[in-house]
């Protein structure tokens, strides 16, 4: 690519236009459907896109229909290997179900987080709350 | 398609977008730029948890705060659309081009170049809108799908 390309430094997204990719966003969420468009920013349109939700070794899809992603959100994307999509080992399970799995996870990091925060105040230590509630993996 | 040009042809429509903070907007687009500032009306807003909401008649967002923007599955058919239009258009003109080859300096392919990013002089049709990139340029992966599940609570 010469360098009068206004897309530069997105030439390898290019090459993953139409394919059907994932992409984690740095909320921890992450989206499945197809790259139709990326520009300079990285900012991306997906269709057909589901969010899936993973709580252990179980999955459950959302469909979300057609995305535009700001760029800057995106922590990395990924072809999805068609062939390997078919044999995960993991168990889809229905949208209510992983739902209520998620809040389950959700409420014992919770508690987790207050037990600790608990701990450190006993020994002295002030810990600010919504450091550890922030999620940012 | 560029993402942009994809929000621009969405003005009018219903959609939601969600601030990285975790707050959604749903409304319908009424303005963008090129920065992704957009105006929105008739919105609701959502907290970060989804168990508040709020509800006003305009409103402005900055487009640095936007993660990201959900916009109705017909719009992207209305993007296709276009395109196939252009596409004939193009086929269309490059026959009427090819009758006389002396004024055909640049040698032009023949129709539905795909990758053709950005305008090359002399096609009159052209504009800000035109630097398409390949917006669902396979055929064979079906575009429609029943309009499901539009807000996450």
């Amino acid at each position: 690519m010469d360098d009068l390309n206004p897309l530069a430094g997105t030439a390898h997204l290019l090459e993953e236009v139409d394919k059907k990719l994932m992409v984690l966003l740095r909320d921890g969420r992450t989206l499945i459907g197809y790259l139709r468009s990326v520009d300079q920013f990285a900012n991306l349109v997906l269709q057909r896109t589901i969010e899936r939700i993973h709580v252990g070794n179980e999955y459950g899809d959302i469909p979300r229909g057609v995305f535009i992603i700001r760029g800057e959100n995106v922590v990395l994307l990924g072809e999805i290997d068609r062939e390997k999509e078919q044999k995960l080992p993991l168990k889809e399970i229905s949208v209510d179900e992983i739902l209520d799995a998620q809040r389950r996870e959700q409420e014992q990091r919770q508690e987790k987080h207050r037990l600790v925060s608990k701990a450190l105040k006993e020994r002295g230590l002030a810990v600010d709350a919504n450091i550890i509630n922030e999620d940012f993996c | 398609m560029l993402p942009l040009s994809l929000l621009k042809t969405a003005q009018s429509h219903p959609m939601l977008v969600e601030l990285k903070n975790g707050e959604t907007y749903n409304g319908h687009l009424v303005s963008c730029d090129s920065w992704m500032n957009i105006n929105l009306r008739d919105v609701i807003c959502t907290s970060k948890d989804g168990d508040r909401f709020w509800r006003m008649p305009e409103c402005y967002i900055r487009g640095s705060t936007i993660k990201y923007l959900r916009i109705p599955d017909e719009v992207i058919d209305m993007v296709k659309e276009d395109a196939q239009a252009k596409s004939r258009n193009r086929t269309e003109m490059n026959k009427n081009r090819g009758g006389n080859a002396s004024q055909n300096q640049r040698g032009g392919r023949p129709g539905g170049n795909r990758n053709n990013v950005g305008n090359r002089p002399g096609q009159g049709y052209g504009g800000p809108g035109n630097n398409a990139m390949r917006l669902g340029g396979a055929a064979g992966q079906g575009n429609r799908l029943p309009h499901a599940a539009k807000n996450r609570k």
